[in-house]
């Protein structure tokens, strides 16, 4: 008895690219996050594994929202998560989750640097090493980060629900 | 048997060698006035010594702190920060301090302040000058009637004597300024205060705009446990 295989509504080319484009994007984010640790822990020409914490409490501290404890306690951890982050994302690891809880870290970093520069608070940014300056720019650079986030987190779950209906 | 020149020579020998013996020795003797000569002097006469400086020059930390003195930031990390880093440290000879004048183009009467403590700083009284400014930058920022305001802080003998060393020697001092601005502007320094520190031969920047003590503090009992 003969076969006919039942035609797809979508070629495959046409239904690969989102796949490929969610590759592109939690890559490009992912490396984001971990240039944003590299130059937390790597700074003044050397690694800093040892006292980078202080460096970035300071410059959490300088945004003048947290009590000293949770100041020490964000400086220890968020390196590191970030490096995670990054990793996770460029591995392709848990990518619905973790670029989820990204957007959700970028729009905090957000609100941050909007009441800073909305109180007129000259400090440093924080983002990318200890000594860049937080303005409009560095605000607009983490909006377009979170742009591209959401389109992940939302990319993401889309291309599962396609895969588990496909299935 | 010698001959008359040889004698001759070795007598006139002797005797140059003699007298630069006795010249040297008499220099040798000289040298130790030379020092508590240019004590004694009057510090108009000798150079001008424009060290904003506290504490000991051979402590393990050196905190650089590039300033203005009617910044209100500034004013905030000397009375918050600074102060108790004085007491803690430096008075203990476990960090020695030094001030980088960073007068801002935006405060119109920084630079001002500026050749005033640079004055006073000549006299060893920076550390009196320094807390006089901020204690009462809001009294003179208004109307940069600096020297009003702060000699109530000083002796009148003593104040006179900043104002006379400050007209006498503006081209030094506005020389020292900018020796520290350029330093400053060489260090990508772009906001007072903006601190440096200095610990076992490797020099860090700290996020500017100033540091809360307690963290500040964190980080000198680290430098201090390596």
């Amino acid at each position: 008895m003969a076969t006919t295989a039942i035609p797809s509504e979508t070629s495959p080319r046409a239904a690969a690219w989102p796949r490929v484009l969610l590759v592109i994007g939690r890559v490009a984010l992912g490396a984001v996050f971990l240039i944003a640790a590299y130059t937390k822990l790597h700074f003044n020409g050397s690694w800093h594994f040892g006292d980078y914490h202080f460096f970035f409490a300071m410059a959490i501290d300088s945004y003048n929202m947290l009590p000293l404890w949770a100041v020490e306690i964000m400086a220890r951890t968020l390196p590191i998560l970030e490096a995670l982050i990054g990793a996770l994302l460029i591995l392709g690891i848990g990518v619905r989750w973790v670029a989820a809880f990204t957007s959700a870290l970028l729009l905090v970093f957000i609100g941050a640097m909007t009441r800073a520069l909305i109180l007129h608070i000259q400090i440093k940014c924080g983002c990318f090493g200890n000594d860049e300056p937080l303005t409009i720019w560095t605000l607009l650079r983490d909006s377009t980060l979170l742009v591209l986030s959401l389109a992940v987190t939302i990319g993401a779950f889309l291309v599962k629900k396609r895969d588990t209906a496909s299935a | 048997m010698k001959s008359l020149p040889v004698r001759r020579f070795k007598f006139l020998a002797f005797v140059a060698v003699s007298a630069l013996a006795t010249a040297t020795l008499a220099q040798q003797q000289a040298k130790p006035s030379t020092p508590a000569a240019a004590k004694a002097a009057p510090a108009a006469s000798a150079p001008p010594n424009f060290q904003k400086t506290m504490g000991n020059p051979s402590a393990p930390i050196t905190m650089e702190v590039f300033g203005d003195f009617q910044c209100p930031a500034c004013r905030a990390f000397f009375e918050s920060t600074t102060k108790q880093v004085i007491d803690d440290y430096v008075i203990p000879g476990k960090v020695y301090l030094v001030h980088r004048d960073f007068p801002l183009d935006m405060h119109p009467y920084a630079r001002q302040a500026a050749r005033l403590a640079n004055a006073a700083a000549n006299f060893g009284q920076f550390e009196q000058i320094e807390r006089a400014l901020y204690d009462h930058q809001d009294e003179w920022s208004a109307k940069g009637n600096i020297a009003d305001v702060i000699k109530a802080s000083f002796p009148p003998a003593e104040f006179n004597k900043f104002l006379a060393f400050a007209n006498q020697h503006m081209d030094e001092i506005n020389a020292s300024i900018e020796r520290d601005r350029a330093m400053g502007t060489q260090r990508n320094v772009n906001q007072t205060p903006t601190v440096y520190i200095t610990a076992h031969g490797k020099t860090e920047a700290l996020p500017g705009g100033g540091v809360d003590y307690k963290l500040l503090k964190s980080y000198f009992d680290y430098l201090l446990r390596q």
